[in-house]
């Protein structure tokens, strides 16, 4: 079983009082539009039933959403779209589904959801959100965020944050997450109030112990190395296959000339006349069918995309380790100093350069009372800096061991994913090339009685 | 050629069977072969069909004039196809064996061209000679001149248009093969053309250079008649059928170059698509190398898009290669059709020129002097002949186009076809559970 992280100031929830259902394996996405199929297995099926401590289980779904106008804080008017959460609670009995809360809230507020469990969840690989603005875009499709294609395939995307979020065994628990379901009012308040924005890791101490880190595990340098690869492959797959959705557009939508030029030549022929104005009609058929292709190979991209970014979470994790593993080393080179200086003070053997010998050397000698007071004040800080060092030591065991155990979770996680993500792909190709060939064989047909 | 009076020509007006000479009865005296041979009046045998070979679906023959067709002969015709019957046919004319051959001063290419014949005109039973684009140039050439009232076959593009297509590539002479084959076959076919001189000398003569060096214009009366009609009639209105013919010939070519310019734009974004997919599949290889347990299922899914590449390559290949040189081919042939249609304009301008001047000469006995009606004899001779070759021609190109357009739809067909077994057959390496970690 995992554990909550040990820092008493990160357990923010008191204890099971408001159980937070662990939703069940089979989640139904109650989607505004057609079920998704990808999301109903969930993630992490297999462990959540040996888990499922409580009672009751919930159903989240993001349902609708809508464009608002509103004030931002430069009380300028803006246009945003705000998301309807809905969150049932399934009766164990009958399965029957009752809608316990209802609460409508914009893309900013689940990145605040985000980057709060990033701090107080360090070691945990942290589902990431639908992209901010569209990305790997061909041309049909729209870069604007107000597009409702763009606007539906985020309501689907924040919808999988959450459920991902909710099986989650360690995440699902949190109450800031809880909240974030279930208090529409205040709950930006609550949460800068946990003060996760000052506990956040400066970007640039993490930079810095990712050069400086002399010993870190080895198994986090390589998982670094793979999540750099992992997100620089699929950021290439979906350049070029958004490429690829381009001339594939191009290809379907020139053959419906052949439906005009057809249809005219017509005209003029007396025997092949309706033999050619009905393939061209099929060539018509043939050139909008691209449309809903293209449409469901979106999906997949959505797919990859996911893990473009939870590539960045991975990312996170293995920082967090260097930054503590630095820390610590840190720690133990300063006590190693201190000691150093103590043995020093004590036998009177200058080794080390220190401004206390260097303002000795100009100024005179001090004296034995003030070396004696040195002395007890290094042997404290030593004393201190020990038992730091042991719990700081501690406290790195700790985290390469629920991270591991998060990691390796995740792992099997993506693998079924992008297993599923791959068959679906397959599924989708064989089907373009059965409507090909129908297309076709039609307008063959039509050929043969010119 | 046939000689004798206009009326004699085979493909003209109503006649009885024994009105009508052996095709190469009383021709002149350069005629090389057979002489005197007696008009024979089963004319079946000795020549191959056209416009008689073709039953429409309703059963009616053709509307064209009325050759005497023998009720066997009918009786044979009863598919659509043009495959002309083994039985009746008398000329078989093969282009094939390209070869290339360096010289000093050129390269160029040559082709074998084979003929088997039963035909009188024929000295033996089968020949094979080599000739190269010239020499067809040459035969289309005294074709034109020798049969002005008929339709000419075109011959593939003398020089390559599109900027670097090498000549000698195997693709571009294999194109061109095929067309110069349909070239001789749609002459053989031909049951006037078939029977020119200079298409007998191209077929077996062993040194063509000598013979064109002899410049033997063998013409048909018409033909030599048809030539020297000057320009300079100005037509005042061309009879209905006419207009008709060349109103649907405008038209027609238009709709040709339309869908050819639309073949030539999908190819380009098949190419265009297939440059991406070459860069798509190998995408998945390099993650594969990234994973354990997604490997496999990830380098399967990059040999299918490879498989789907080399799909799409063969089919824009088949594409450039079989189908835009026939659309090309039809398109010329059109042209050359219009300008045939003008020339019969002006037989006919001068004809009615010269009947206004007679009717303008009021002394004149109201007898028609001999030239005027030699124009007309010219004047309807013409039509006749064109007639009939429009009539064999709106068949062939309807057989043509029907073969055609099946073949573009199949060709996608098995393109789509060869991309579904590659997709089906992944299926179950994604599933795959894999046991060992």
């Amino acid at each position: 079983m995992e554990q909550a992280p040990l820092d008493p100031e990160r357990r923010l929830q008191p204890a099971p009082l408001e159980p937070l259902g662990l939703p069940d394996a089979g989640l139904e996405s109650v989607v505004g539009e057609e079920a998704e199929g990808p999301r109903d297995e969930g993630p992490g099926d297999g462990t959540m039933t040996e888990n499922n401590f409580w009672l009751k289980k919930i159903e989240i779904s993001v349902s609708e959403a809508e464009k608002r106008t509103g004030r931002n804080a430069m009380n300028m008017q803006e246009t945003y779209t705000a998301y309807l959460i809905e969150t049932r609670s399934v009766e164990h009995i009958d399965g029957q589904s009752v809608l316990t809360d209802s609460l409508w809230r914009r893309y900013s507020e689940f990145e605040l959801l985000r980057n709060y469990l990033l701090v107080y969840y360090p070691h945990i690989v942290v589902p990431p959100l639908p992209e901010k603005r569209a990305e790997f875009v061909w041309h049909k499709l729209s870069a604007d965020n107000m597009d409702p294609d763009f606007v539906e395939r985020r309501r689907i995307g924040l919808e999988n944050f959450l459920l991902r979020v909710a099986s989650h065994p360690i995440l699902c628990r949190d109450k800031i997450f809880y909240l974030f379901l279930t208090q529409e009012g205040n709950w930006k308040e609550t949460v800068n109030e946990t003060g996760f924005q000052l506990k956040a890791d400066s970007r640039l101490k993490a930079l810095n112990a990712t050069f400086r880190v002399k010993n870190p595990d080895k198994r986090f340098t390589e998982l670094k190395h793979y999540s750099d690869e992992l997100q620089s492959v699929i950021s290439h797959l979906l350049r070029v296959r958004a490429r690829v959705a381009d001339r594939l557009y191009g290809v379907y939508k020139v053959h419906g000339n052949y439906g005009r030029v057809f249809s005219e030549w017509s005209a003029i022929e007396k025997e092949m006349g309706d033999g050619l104005q009905s393939a061209g009609h099929h060539m018509d058929v043939y050139a909008s069918s691209i449309d809903d292709i293209l449409e469901d190979e979106e999906h997949y991209a959505d797919q990859l995309k996911e893990y473009l970014f939870y590539a960045e979470a991975l990312r996170a994790v293995c920082r967090k380790h260097e930054l503590m593993q630095y820390d610590l080393e840190m720690a133990a080179q300063d006590l190693a100093s201190k000691k150093q200086q103590c043995e020093e003070l004590a036998t009177g053997t200058v080794r080390t350069f220190s401004l206390k010998g260097m303002t000795t050397k100009l100024f005179g000698q001090e004296t034995p009372e003030q070396r004696e007071a040195r002395i007890k004040v290094l042997e404290e800080q030593i004393n201190e800096g020990e038992q730091q060092l042991k719990s700081k030591n501690q406290e790195g065991r700790e985290f390469v061991k629920n991270a591991w155990a998060d990691i390796e979770r995740f792992k099997e996680q993506k693998n079924h994913d992008l297993k599923e993500a791959l068959i679906s792909y397959a599924v989708m190709q064989i089907s373009m090339c059965k409507k090909g060939i129908q297309v076709w064989t039609n307008a063959k047909e039509c050929f043969s009685k010119m | 050629m046939s000689g004798g009076p206009p009326k004699a020509l085979p493909s003209t007006g109503p006649h009885s069977l024994r009105d009508m000479p052996h095709p190469l009865a009383g021709s002149s005296s350069e005629e090389a072969v057979g002489g005197d041979s007696t008009p024979s009046p089963d004319l079946l045998t000795a020549r191959s069909f056209g416009d008689k070979d073709l039953i429409l679906p309703n059963g009616s023959t053709p509307a064209g004039p009325a050759s005497p067709a023998s009720s066997s002969s009918l009786l044979n015709r009863l598919q659509l196809d043009d495959d002309i019957d083994g039985e009746t046919r008398d000329l078989f004319v093969t282009v094939d064996d390209p070869k290339k051959h360096v010289c000093t001063m050129e390269t160029y290419i040559t082709y074998r061209i084979t003929t088997k014949s039963t035909r009188v005109e024929f000295d033996l039973p089968e020949y094979s000679v080599r000739r190269r684009y010239q020499d067809f140039d040459w035969l289309r050439n005294k074709l034109e001149e020798s049969q002005p009232t008929h339709l000419i076959p075109p011959l593939p593009e003398k020089f390559v248009v599109k900027g670097v297509v090498d000549r000698f590539s195997e693709e571009f002479v294999e194109t061109r093969r095929k067309a110069l084959d349909k070239f001789l076959k749609r002459i053989t076919d031909h049951p006037v053309l078939s029977f020119n001189e200079h298409f007998n000398v191209f077929l077996t003569a062993k040194d063509l250079n000598a013979h064109k060096k002899q410049g033997m214009a063998l013409l048909t009366r018409v033909g030599e008649s048809v030539k020297h009609v000057t320009g300079g009639y100005k037509l005042r209105s061309r009879p209905l059928e006419f207009a008709a013919i060349g109103e649907y010939l405008d038209t027609f070519a238009l709709k040709l170059g339309t869908i050819d310019r639309i073949a030539q734009r999908i190819i380009k974004e098949e190419i265009e698509y297939l440059v991406e997919l070459r860069e798509y599949g190998p995408v998945y290889s390099t993650w594969s190398a990234l994973e354990g347990e997604l490997a496999e299922p990830l380098e399967g899914v990059s040999a299918c898009i490879g498989n789907c590449s080399t799909a799409l390559e063969e089919l824009t290949e088949d594409m450039t290669e079989d189908f835009l040189p026939v659309l090309r081919e039809y398109i010329l042939y059109s042209d050359s059709m219009k300008s045939v249609l003008k020339k019969r304009d002006q037989v006919q301008a001068e004809y009615e020129a010269k009947l206004e001047a007679v009717a303008l000469r009021k002394e004149e006995r109201p007898k028609v002097p001999a030239d005027v009606e030699k124009c007309q004899d010219r004047m309807e001779c013409f039509n006749a002949d064109l007639k009939a070759d429009m009539e064999r021609w709106q068949n062939s190109k309807r057989q043509d186009f029907r073969q055609l357009l099946m073949g573009m739809a199949d060709k996608n067909i098995q393109y789509y076809e060869k991309c579904l077994m590659a997709w089906e057959s992944i299926i179950p390496l994604l599933q795959e559970k894999q046991e060992a970690k």
